[in-house]
């Protein structure tokens, strides 16, 4: 098992290298550079801009002044937030985004389960159907459009939470559940067809032999099973809560890592860009790394090599 | 035993994250809270533009002079008052007594003069350096060029004793006798000889030659720039012809004064953390979070602390305008500077009567590239700017009461200042049909096609989409739209791979020249490839007249060339939408939208009745 972690470390390393050096090429062959303004700036003044942050300098001297800084983990300062470090800019951020990821998920498990396994063993009921067509329903709608109907009903209908902001539990709740909620229609799908298939098998018809309930038998014996389909999802879910927050978190006005990702695109903060998609790598990475381990732990059948 | 654990432990785990990710400190509200635009670029005075940064300086720092909120004329800040000459060449003023830092020491003049230097030291990289090189000797000064015979400072690698970690090194003076270019293969530094203190002495960079000394810079001696503190108090600045609207620069956020303590002690940008800035303004830095908000609160040092009511202002980073509306709906934000334009037309419905927008100096208009067929041709550009009907993009599109533009020049500033915009032709089909005839073109027949670029927008969009059928309809040409996002457009744009561009203009202060002086030949902001040698006499006459009237005769003859020639075509001049609270008191609809936080505050008896009516 340790080698199997030391390895997929060494293709870590090797993966982050690459998507550098494709994201620093990328980047400065798009038109327009970090000092573009609608104000041009007057010759002299540019030239000195230009110095202060090396970009007179050839390309390969850049490439391997921010390589070799990168390395050192210092990602320099942000073009654009000009007085913040980009380690800076990533902690106060990241911080923010993980605790709305984390209500996100929250909501996505704790509804997606419960409706997957509901719908599971009330099969071909009413509740089945209407729980499917409301995951349906999730997964077709975009976030942005939950968001808009959650706000009209509970910021202004029935004002119960904040419009935007961050700061207290309240401001969590709403986007939270706007982030989460397409997440949890494809777990409780995940899960209802699981858990479908597995209590078709030997072993579950044995459990009902041996005369357990119903409850006993799906959440003691099929549960565990079942849940490998969503785990497997976890680590893309997990990751894409992570990145695909930048919506919500600009409707909501959360400062967080989305939208610091959005502008650092647009502006061409080409530190701050690169700092973001680096951690972005590393998380998606690390994501898949921890559910081919929990796969192991959940299945016996799975050997890691 | 190990495996039985687990499943607690994970969740444990998860537990202790949930609690985690739930848990908040607590924040006092402030007193007044506004949504500021984007994320503002850094507090230092020095380095920031931007209408957002203007706001947060202009509440951290004060200039020699402040802008009144209502008229915006100039008023004593760190000046008390001041002294110009006859020739309005020279400006001497008299700093003021009792004006402290935060940190408790005296503002000096020597203050001042220490920050116009940094300000306008190539080091600092100042975008609006410009503004200050009306002063005698500023631009060569920030240019960092030297010629033979110039006086030059030197600054050393090493540092004088007992230096601040961030201080300039030991800098000498003298008279540059020479620049030495030695001819070899690899490009190698210039040798300066100058002569520092009746003796000669070379200066290189790297110093690889034998006999030379290191350098950290070599440019034009700031002793001979026109900035100098004549004594603690007295602050002379010497200009290189009239600017009428000189003191109302000293008033602009970028010329606000640094502590030189504080920033040779902690350096840019370590300096502008909260816990280490110092400033001289009515407020101070609290704390920033990153793209949520600034708090600041009421400087205790100031020197008008007794004038200043508001003690914690809020300023929120709010990008998205529906976001920042249903914030000032539900009473979050007090006052909000820009709202979504789908709804306009709704919120000037509103009963509450708080969205009123006001006149503001800015234009939005349409850059041609003269420089490719058909647009070479001003009569093409003539038929284009004649069958535009400006009317109906603010009546359909803007809605918030825009007027339709016929100069570059807003002519609201003729309430600050004595100047009538001149103008363009009306809407005239039938003389547009006949202009694009006469250009070889009847009936559009022949005539390339013609695109329209402009930056990723729904307004943009709306507006180009318009025209496009105005001038279809009009002239029967086909016109292109192309949107790119805005980095992209920008580079479009200042590359000239374009055909006709939309552009905005703000103007940084209250004269015809900030909109003027941007479309003399190869001016940094003129991207159309027109130019005038007669415009660039005028404009460069109105710089240097001291005659107010016959200064503005000459920017008027200047402009009538500019819409004679129609290198730009204006569309519709801006106008500020604000919403704001009417318990927010001290607060004035001006051209410049600026609304100095020093001179606001807050009504609460009405804020409460207003909160309770709503339900808020």
């Amino acid at each position: 098992m340790i080698a199997f972690i030391l390895k997929r470390l060494v293709w870590m390393a090797i993966t982050l290298w690459v998507v550098f050096t494709v994201s620093f090429f990328l980047m400065r062959s798009v038109p327009g550079g970090p000092l573009d303004q609608e104000r041009t700036l007057d010759p002299e003044i540019k030239a000195n801009l230009e110095k202060r942050y090396h970009l007179d300098e050839p390309l390969w001297k850049q490439y391997g002044r921010e390589l070799g800084n990168t390395l050192r983990l210092d990602l320099g300062y942000s073009f654009r937030l000009a007085d913040f470090r980009v380690n800076e800019i990533i902690a106060q951020g990241f911080p923010i985004s993980a605790s709305l990821g984390i209500v996100a998920l929250f909501f996505a498990l704790s509804l997606g389960l419960t409706a997957g396994i509901i719908s599971a063993a009330r099969r071909q009921t009413v509740v089945d159907v209407a729980l499917m067509l409301a995951a349906t329903i999730g997964i077709a709608l975009p976030n942005f459009v939950i968001a808009g109907i959650m706000i009209i009903l509970f910021v202004f209908l029935l004002p119960v939470f904040p419009a935007a902001g961050w700061g207290t539990l309240g401001h969590l709740v709403l986007p939270g559940f706007c982030l989460g909620a397409p997440y949890a229609a494809y777990i409780a799908r995940l899960m209802r067809t699981g858990m479908l298939e597995v209590l078709s098998q030997d072993y579950i018809r044995t459990a009902y032999a041996k005369g357990l309930s119903t409850r006993a038998v799906v959440l003691r014996h099929a549960l565990k099973n079942a849940l490998l389909p969503v785990v497997s999802f976890l680590g893309p879910a997990i990751a894409g809560i992570l990145t695909g927050s930048l919506v919500v978190e600009q409707i909501f006005a959360i400062p967080g890592l989305g939208v610091h990702f959005i502008q650092a695109a647009t502006q061409r903060d080409y530190t701050l860009a690169m700092g973001l998609v680096l951690l972005y790598t590393a998380l998606l990475y690390t994501m898949n790394l921890l559910v081919d381990i929990s796969y192991a732990y959940l299945d016996p059948r799975v050997e890691l090599e | 035993m190990m495996k039985k654990a687990v499943p607690y432990l994970i969740a444990a785990v998860c537990l202790a994250v949930m609690v985690w990710a739930v848990s908040f400190g607590t924040l006092p509200e402030a007193d007044f809270t506004f949504c500021n635009g984007d994320e503002i670029k850094t507090v230092d005075p020095a380095i920031v533009t931007g209408q957002p940064e203007g706001r947060i300086v202009g509440a951290l720092f004060e200039g020699l002079c402040r802008w009144h909120p209502k008229t915006l004329k100039p008023i004593p800040g760190m000046a008390q008052s001041w002294d110009i000459s006859d020739d309005e060449l020279t400006y001497t003023f008299d700093i003021r007594r009792g004006a402290l830092w935060s940190d408790a020491t005296p503002v000096t003049a020597h203050d001042f003069a220490w920050s116009f230097r940094r300000f306008l030291h190539p080091a600092t990289a100042s975008e609006y350096a410009y503004e200050m090189w009306y002063v005698v000797g500023a631009q060569k000064y920030s240019s960092g060029k030297v010629m033979i015979g110039d006086p030059v400072e030197i600054e050393l690698k090493e540092k004088p004793p007992g230096a601040l970690p961030y201080a300039a090194g030991i800098t000498l003076r003298g008279e540059l006798l020479d620049i030495k270019h030695k001819k070899v293969a690899l490009p190698n530094e210039p040798v300066y000889v100058v002569k520092v203190d009746g003796r000669q002495r070379q200066f290189q960079k790297g110093a690889t030659e034998a006999g030379t000394e290191d350098y950290q810079w070599l440019i034009y001696d700031f002793r001979s720039v026109g900035i100098r503190a004549l004594d603690d108090r007295t602050l002379r600045i010497r200009l290189r012809h009239p600017v009428p609207y000189f003191l109302n620069l000293m008033g602009f956020y970028p010329m606000s004064p640094v502590n030189r303590r504080c920033v040779e002690t902690h350096g840019y940008p370590v300096w502008t953390k909260p816990e280490n800035i110092v400033c001289n303004g009515p407020f101070r830095l609290k704390f920033r979070r990153i793209r949520d908000r600034i708090r600041l609160v009421k400087s205790t040092t100031y020197w008008n602390r007794d004038n200043v009511r508001l003690k914690v202002v809020d300023a929120l980073a709010v990008k998205s305008n529906t976001t920042t509306l249903n914030l000032y709906l539900t009473g979050q934000a007090d006052w909000i500077s820009t709202v979504p334009t789908e709804i306009v037309p709704d919120l000037m419905r509103r009963e509450q009567a708080d969205f009123n927008p006001a006149p503001f100096l800015a234009v939005y208009y349409y850059i041609i590239n003269t420089t490719k067929r058909p647009l070479d041709d001003v009569r093409v550009r003539r038929a284009l700017a004649l069958s535009i009907d400006k009317r109906q993009i603010v009546e359909k599109v803007t809605r918030a009461g825009q007027t339709p533009a016929r100069s570059l020049v807003p002519p609201e500033v003729s309430k600050y200042v004595d100047y009538v915009p001149a103008q363009c032709g009306r809407y005239n089909v039938e003389e547009a049909r006949r202009l694009l005839a006469e250009a070889g073109y009847p009936g559009g027949r022949g005539c390339p096609k013609i695109e329209i670029l402009y930056n990723t927008s729904e307004a943009h969009r709306a507006i180009a989409e318009l025209i496009q059928s105005q001038w279809k309809r009009a002239l029967g040409i086909d016109v292109r739209l192309r949107n790119q996002e805005w980095a992209a457009y920008l580079s479009a744009r200042r590359q000239k791979k374009y055909q006709i561009a939309r552009a905005g203009w703000i103007g940084d202060y209250v004269d015809p020249n900030t909109f003027l002086d941007m479309f003399v030949s190869d001016g940094p902001q003129n991207q159309t490839g027109w130019g005038n040698p007669r415009y660039d006499k005028l404009v460069e006459a109105a710089q240097r007249e001291k005659d107010a009237s016959k200064r503005m005769q000459y920017f008027h003859q200047a402009e009538q060339i500019l819409m004679d020639q129609l290198p730009i075509i204006p569309i519709y001049f801006y106008v500020s939408t604000s919403m704001i609270r009417p318990y927010v008191k001290g607060f004035y609809p001006n051209i410049q939208d600026v609304h100095p936080l020093w001179a606001i505050w807050i009504d609460r008896e009405q804020k409460a009745r207003i909160f309770k009516e709503e339900g808020l």
